[in-house]
């Protein structure tokens, strides 16, 4: 028994000295918190999963229960130098509420821009079995096509003559052609300053609306494709709309 | 007279009581440090993973982020053969990968799934899998590591879910314990599971057939053998490439299009026209044991498919391989002097190895 309870705070030290490292991007003499928030909305409200009826451009009438999508590789931009955040890989899940914040260590400076990519990138879909929010229980991970969805949304309409009007957009696809990856920089504007001081917290606030998916640049139509669970041209057309899905709303330094 | 016999009595109890208590505090004592012993990280048997000579590099190292040991193999065995990966725990991986038929389901065109479910495509032989890039008969899985969760979660397989299956290892008295002598805590999670899976599959290497043994001078062929060997090299080797007898391509042998399944193999993976009705070019080492043969497993004899690539194969659709659009001219007494060399490359050291068995 001591020995277990000796290991357990062991285990943890390890652990935690472990993922400092992974989070390289911060010296750990100088660093800050970054808190990164989405918001996920529909027309600017914020989504109601199973209850709110939404309408698209096309005057289809559609409810969501289900948004998920993958935010990687998210790196922070002062004065043309970058710090990526290490293993960075976040599942933002509607439906989870703990997974709509992530925070990480940032070096004290001032940043002018975030990027990020939406989707998991094509190394980590062909390296074999992954943990955390990349463990194939998220239901994010196709068992016969080998790869990951990017982004997956799930819901009901009318308009949809399959199987209990499903509505159903399962978007992936790592490779070639079939490459759904969308790498998306934001500069922050002139009112918005990302200050990372010493130990202090700052948070950035991002919005992603559900309503770009149906347009801009390709018209997507209940009648016409209510299910996309393949990659290839219909997922490709739905992941350029969707990589307008986000705006920065707020930047904070508390 | 009474109280003295009811004192008597009490303390009798009371001392009953306390050796029992005694007794069971030791024992717990005991049970404890039993436990813990199990508990405590056992060191790790690391094994190499040997490239048997002369044969290529494989083109990944699949062990790269999952360094093979002893008890990450003997994990991975139980997993395999283990019929709880199944919903109703009739379907272990074993039940369509049998030792005995090379790791393919024995005389089994499509195998059984969940609720006497039929499968699709007929089982592929599980042997030198680290020297295999994708998987599947149409190559959509990409790394063996991912491949148990196609048929663990396929409905007409073994139909689970990833979080029922963790939630009956974990409670298991004996995994936790295997968990932590592979990976170093009792944690059982996905990862885990599917690594130790891949540290099993991945060892089973087959090249010990009679065929290894002529090529390493331990042993002669005879003459129809080697005539065979000869004819082989000229009508077969172009695909199924030596060592492995594959080049894990994927083509169009001109087979007809199963009406029931419709199965365009490859095209459904790429969405690609051109990979239409192309499968994956099975190895022929075991190929005896394998039967039936090809991705629905229509042909039951060596001798059906030869005739198939001589004169059965349809010679008409747009994607039929280019190597096979005049057949493969064979006579009948060089379709016996194949049979013969076919039959060298059983490996019966690989089918029959206790290693490898449950």
């Amino acid at each position: 028994m001591i020995t277990k309870l000796l290991i357990l705070p062991l285990f943890f030290a390890v652990t935690f000295t472990g993922n400092k490292q992974q989070n390289s991007m911060a010296a750990a003499d100088h660093s800050g918190t970054l808190k990164i928030t989405f918001i996920n909305t529909v027309k600017g409200e914020p989504i109601q999963l199973n209850t709110g009826n939404y309408t698209n451009p096309f005057a289809e009438v559609y409810s969501i229960s289900k948004f998920k999508y993958y935010i990687s590789d998210v790196t922070l931009s002062s004065s043309g130098i970058n710090f990526r955040q290490q293993e960075s890989y976040h599942l933002i899940d509607e439906n989870n509420s703990a997974s709509l914040s992530f925070s990480f260590s940032l070096t004290t400076n001032t940043y002018q821009s975030i990027s990020f990519l939406l989707g998991v990138d094509s190394i980590k879909n062909v390296s074999g079995a992954q943990t955390g929010d990349l463990d194939p229980l998220n239901d994010m991970f196709w068992t016969w096509n080998s790869g990951y969805i990017m982004a997956k949304m799930e819901g009901k309409s009318l308009q949809s003559k399959v199987v209990n009007n499903k509505v159903e957009f399962h978007i992936g696809g790592f490779s070639g052609t079939h490459n759904v990856l969308k790498k998306l920089q934001f500069n922050f504007s002139a009112n918005q300053i990302l200050q990372i001081k010493k130990d202090g917290l700052s948070e950035i606030i991002i919005q992603a609306d559900f309503d770009t998916w149906w347009q801009n640049p390709n018209d997507i139509r209940i009648a016409e494709t209510p299910i996309c669970s393949v990659p290839g041209a219909l997922a490709k057309k739905i992941a350029d709309n969707y990589s307008n899905m986000f705006t920065i709303k707020n930047v904070i330094n508390h | 007279m009474l109280s003295i016999i009811k004192l008597k009595s009490r303390i009798i109890i009371w001392l009953c009581t306390g050796i029992i208590l005694f007794i069971f505090l030791v024992g717990a004592g005991k049970k404890t440090s039993i436990t813990q012993q199990l508990d405590a990280p056992e060191n790790p048997i690391y094994l190499e993973f040997k490239i048997p000579a002369g044969w290529p590099k494989p083109p990944a190292n699949i062990y790269a982020n999952n360094r093979l040991t002893e008890q990450g193999f003997q994990l991975g065995k139980k997993l395999f053969y283990d019929g709880r990966l199944s919903k109703d725990g009739h379907f272990p991986c074993a039940s369509c990968h049998q030792q005995f038929a090379a790791f393919a389901n024995y005389d089994h065109d499509f195998s059984h799934g969940f609720k006497d479910a039929f499968t699709t495509r007929n089982a592929p032989a599980l042997f030198n899998l680290a020297w295999m890039t994708k998987l599947h008969w149409d190559g959509g899985i990409n790394h063996i590591e991912v491949q148990p969760l196609g048929p663990l979660t396929s409905v007409i397989e073994m139909a689970e879910t990833l979080d029922s299956v963790l939630y009956k290892l974990k409670k298991d008295s004996v995994y936790p314990k295997l968990f932590k002598a592979a990976f170093g805590t009792t944690e059982i999670n996905s990862q885990r599971m599917l690594k130790a899976i891949a540290q099993f599959t991945g060892s089973i290497i087959s090249a010990n057939s009679k065929y290894d043994k002529v090529q390493r001078g331990e042993a002669k062929f005879t003459l129809s053998e080697e005539n065979g060997f000869a004819l082989f090299k000229t009508k077969c080797a172009p695909c199924h490439k030596e060592p492995l007898f594959t080049d894990n391509s994927f083509r169009n042998n001109g087979l007809s299009v199963n009406p029931f399944l419709k199965d365009y193999g490859r095209q459904r993976i790429t969405n690609d026209k051109n990979d239409s009705l192309k499968f994956k070019v099975p190895s022929l080492r075991n190929i005896m044991l394998t039967f039936p043969y090809m991705h629905d497993g229509r042909l039951y004899s060596l001798s059906a498919v030869i005739d198939h690539y001589r004169s059965g194969l349809i010679t008409t659709q747009p994607t039929l391989d280019p190597l096979l659009v005049n057949r493969i001219p064979i006579s009948n007494n060089e379709k016996n002097e194949l049979l013969y060399f076919l039959n060298t490359l059983t490996d019966t050291s690989m089918t029959k190895a206790a290693r490898f068995a449950q």
